[in-house]
């Protein structure tokens, strides 16, 4: 058994200052109106009691980062002649995350099976991941809008976490989840843990029960498929869809991107950005054909890609994680749920004799 | 809401005649109401106006161009459909427009504040002064001025300024003065250093998504954007201040005389940030140089989409 | 120390040949000599060419892995990187990372007849394949081209053409949409001339590459003539990034055309949706 440690609500910010001497720290705190996970900063208040807006998802997979850095040269004797050199730009040291929720976390696992393959690192991806380490809360706080419980987690979920703090009286209770999760509970601030483990345990229970029950998505998959091409179907329920990518950009599981060239003078670089797939211009061939040309065959492939394509590739897996921030956020209130329910539910008309 | 079944018995008659009417039900919590797209008659019976009904769903006209459409109007959102109209971005005769009486829709971040932030609602019930929220177990009394949208404030048009079936009476407008830029003129007097640093950081956690852009009505380039054009080239997708901030500065500056400050920039905005203040500086600008107020006037012209040889309040030859 | 996916080959762009008035032929070698004598790919796979400043684009690798000189791309100028490519002569540098995507079954074709139908700048990738199996001649039955343009002047690779219809071991046809002064072959639309030569499907694979509308119409052609969905092979187009299977634009439901494709049997086709 993991050994369990305590710690105390008030030392969370000084331990936080500890790990601040030796990795990037990262802790939700607001920034206007939005709870984003910034670099921690003593002087900021840290807020735990509800879920960020924004997923810690560029810790890991930044809104653009650099690929390639390249030069153009001239050769000085033969002015026609330009030299390109093109270097490839690695990120590099170490990132704690702090509050991030089992869910938030769990969406990198849904990136890991696909930036980490047999056949294929991202190598990017990768610097990033491994230096990435997770001490994630467990949720207090369920809202309308949760629904892990429906993609096989729940809000004590460890899952892509390093190591899980458990809200009990006084502070929070931390679980090493993985080796190098330990390492980060050395601080003198914290202290055994044992005699909490049981208070742990019923918060666990009590805060699984407050999501209601769970509705079975197993059909999703093939029933999703089976709705394809019913364009009638996608168009309803795409109808209301303003084509933005709040959806996509606020979801931890959402890997999509673009790859574009900048470049000032004789300098430029290769970024990778986040792309939206319920954007036109995802999909749109150079000679103006698009495969994807609505607004309705955006949603589909949206909704197909995590309910359906996703685990029928990855043995089952749903690429959601339930936090909710797709509705939550969504500036036309569409509810992801109801889509899936309503494929799931879907009975094609009665072919008349 | 007072006239909601007037309101669907209306559209009930007008329905046979139209392939979509466009209104607002309940959302994924009690409150929230979403874009309700009604195609049956069935359809109509989940419909709901009142304070959650927020978007303005001028949005989606452009968009079924070529279709008989319905769309259910606040005042505000109102003036949209006459900006359209001018810009001829809609056709008069495929649109049929049902108005009601407004009073006023909620800002959701004020009701987010209101209960603690808490995500957990159980039930909600609306008064003409109150509402009554059930959440995270606790019942909050708020006062629905509190949690009104700011521009439900200064709202001179509750009543849509075109309509053709508008039920229930038409109201006066609540507020006290004419629409007015108040609350631009603290900003308006910050050192520019400080205004700079003020955008710089706001802009600073925008991540692109285009929500505002998008829920937009008067944002009609669609599928064709500077954002994310590349030839030309405007804007690098940079994770930055500057190209975010340039796409801000090009959005408002093509809404200038044409935004109706209906705020769904705003709204829309998952990270919060303040675009409307953007937009209403300029609309003021507007209004001082050219005593023009978009989406008034069908019969209008936009200032900026006109030319004259000598403009009265823009005296370039005393520069 | 693993391979960056992301980070092009630098190679030297050694020959231009201006094929049409928008498609150009692209003849380049790596620069570093290690990778060029490793380089190794099959019929079918492609590679996303740099223009750096401008961007990628996902062209097939169009000269045979039996012929290294160098590496072959065929341009046809659309948009961007196109358009930029368009600019580069002899001596440019451009970036390439190749090979990407599946190939050719050239091992499961060997033995049978083989009918190549290309239509356009879809000649490209048929190329590679139809000059391997020529440099494996022994292995391969009867080979039969059907080659098609718009007219004269929009046919690539017209200076290959007299010596593949001079060959004893190679059936070649041309057709143009419409007559043309001084043309000397078929005139007419590719699924209509296809008909007429009616090669059989007897122990036969047809190739087929070209417009959306051209192998729409070829396909019903090929049903025809008794081709079943398995004897039928064609390469996909979509919109691409990574190449690799990540960045999540080029799938048709659970299938990555960059990864799964871009050659697909007409009876893989029918098994994914419907989103060409």
């Amino acid at each position: 058994m993991a050994k369990v440690q305590f710690i105390k609500a008030a030392d969370v910010k000084p331990w936080l200052a500890e790990l601040a001497k030796e990795h990037r720290v990262f802790a939700p705190s607001y920034d206007g109106e939005a709870l984003l996970f910034r670099p921690f900063d003593p002087a900021r208040e840290i807020v735990l009691d509800r879920a960020a807006t924004m997923p810690p998802k560029k810790t890991v997979f930044p809104q653009s980062e650099q690929l390639v850095d390249f030069t153009y040269s001239k050769d000085p004797e033969d002015l026609s002649r330009i030299k390109i050199d093109a270097r490839e730009t690695l990120p590099s040291g170490s990132t704690v995350v702090f509050g991030s929720r089992p869910c938030d976390v769990r969406g990198f696992t849904m990136f890991d099976r696909v930036y980490l393959t047999e056949k294929t690192t991202d190598i990017y991806y990768k610097a990033r991941r491994d230096n990435t380490l997770f001490i994630t809360l467990a949720c207090a706080s369920i809202e309308n809008t949760c629904f892990c419980n429906w993609v096989d987690s729940d809000p004590c979920d460890s899952t892509g976490s390093d190591v899980l703090a458990i809200p009990v009286s006084g502070g929070y209770l931390l679980e090493t989840v993985t080796d190098r999760g330990g390492k980060l509970l050395s601080s003198k601030l914290l202290v055994d843990g044992e005699s909490k483990k049981e208070e742990a345990e019923k918060f666990c229970e009590e805060v699984a029960g407050a999501l209601g029950a769970a509705r079975d998505l197993s059909q999703a998959p093939e029933k999703l498929l089976a709705v394809f091409d019913n364009m009638e179907f996608w168009d309803e329920v795409s109808a209301k869809c303003l084509s933005c990518g709040a959806c996509t950009y606020l979801c931890p599981s959402c890997y999509c991107f673009n790859i574009t060239d900048e470049t000032i003078g004789m300098k430029g670089k290769r970024l990778r950005s986040w792309d939206n797939c319920m954007s036109a211009q995802f999909t749109m061939e150079a000679s103006g054909h698009n495969p994807r040309p609505t607004k309705a065959h955006r949603l589909k492939n949206r909704v197909g890609h995590k309910f359906s394509y996703y685990p029928a590739i990855h043995g089952g897996v749903t690429s959601c994680c339930g936090c909710g921030r797709c509705i939550k956020s969504c500036p036309a209130g569409i509810d992801i749920r109801e889509i899936v329910l309503k494929a799931i539910d879907f009975k094609p008309a009665a072919v008349e004799e | 809401m007072k006239y909601q079944q007037e309101l669907k018995d209306s559209i009930r008659k007008a329905l046979p005649d139209l392939d979509v009417v466009i209104a607002w039900s309940g959302g994924f919590d009690p409150l929230h109401a979403t874009p309700h797209f009604i195609r049956r008659e069935e359809d109509i019976d989940k419909l709901e106006i009142g304070p959650f009904s927020v978007h303005n769903l001028a949005t989606y006209l452009p968009g079924l161009r070529g279709k008989k459409v319905g769309i259910v109007v606040k005042g505000c959102d109102s003036r949209s459909v006459i900006e359209l109209l001018q810009e001829n971005l809609i056709n008069r005769d495929d649109v049929t427009i049902f108005g009601f009486p407004c009073t006023g829709v909620v800002d959701q971040s004020k009701i987010r504040k209101a209960l603690g932030h808490t995500g957990k609602v159980d039930f909600c019930q609306i008064t003409s002064q109150t509402v009554v929220v059930g959440a995270g177990g606790e019942e909050h009394k708020l006062r629905l001025s509190k949690v009104l949208a700011d521009k439900c404030f200064t709202c001179q048009y509750p009543n849509a300024l075109i309509s053709d079936h508008f039920v229930g009476e038409k109201i006066n407008p609540s507020a006290q003065s004419e629409a007015g830029y108040d609350d631009l003129e603290a900003f308006e007097n910050m050192p520019l250093a400080e205004r700079f640093a003020f955008w710089q950081k706001e802009m600073d956690r925008c991540i692109r998504c285009y929500a505002c852009r998008n829920a937009c009505p008067m944002c009609v380039c669609r599928d064709h954007c500077l954002a994310e054009s590349r030839d030309p080239h405007w804007l690098s997708q940079e994770d930055n201040v500057r190209d975010k901030w340039m796409f801000q500065l090009i959005h408002a500056y093509h809404l200038a005389g044409r935004c109706t400050e209906c705020g769904e920039c705003q709204r829309a905005c998952p990270m919060d940030i303040p675009l409307l203040l953007l937009k209403k500086k300029m609309n003021k600008e507007i209004k001082e140089l050219f005593q023009y107020e978009a989406g008034v006037d069908p019969e209008a012209t936009p200032p900026l989409l006109s030319f004259k040889m000598e403009e009265e309040n823009i005296k370039e030859r005393e520069w | 120390m693993t391979k960056n996916i992301y980070l092009p080959e630098m190679a030297t762009i050694q020959e231009v040949i201006r094929e049409t008035h928008n498609i150009m032929t692209f003849r380049v070698t790596l620069n570093n000599p290690e990778a060029m004598k490793n380089f190794s790919f099959k019929p079918g796979q492609v590679g996303q060419v740099s223009s750096f400043g401008t961007g990628e684009a996902t062209f097939v690798i169009n000269s045979p892995p039996t012929r290294m000189d160098y590496l072959q791309f065929s341009v046809m100028r659309a948009g961007e990187v196109t358009g930029k490519l368009h600019t580069l002569k002899a001596g440019d540098q451009i970036g390439v990372r190749a090979p990407l995507g599946n190939s050719f079954p050239y091992e499961d074709m060997k033995g049978k007849d083989i009918v190549f139908i290309g239509g356009g700048i879809g000649m490209a990738p048929l190329r590679t394949l139809l000059l391997f199996m020529l440099d494996n001649r022994a292995d391969y039955g009867k080979i039969t081209l059907l080659y098609g343009a718009r007219s004269p002047v929009d046919m690539a690779y017209s200076y290959e053409l007299p010596d593949w219809l001079g060959r004893d071991d190679l059936d070649t046809h041309l057709t143009i949409d419409a007559p043309y002064e001084g043309w000397q072959h078929r005139v007419g639309l590719i699924p209509n001339v296809l008909l007429d030569i009616a090669p059989s499907p007897e122990n036969s694979v047809a190739v087929t590459c070209g417009p959306p509308i051209m192998i729409k119409f070829t396909l019903q052609a090929l049903e025809k003539l008794g081709f079943k969905d398995e004897q039928i092979i064609t390469t996909l187009e979509k919109r691409m990034k990574c190449g690799v299977g990540i960045c999540g634009r080029c799938n048709i439901g659970t299938s990555y055309v960059c990864m799964d494709g871009p050659v697909f049997t007409r009876a893989q086709l029918r098994q994914l949706p419907n989103e060409l």
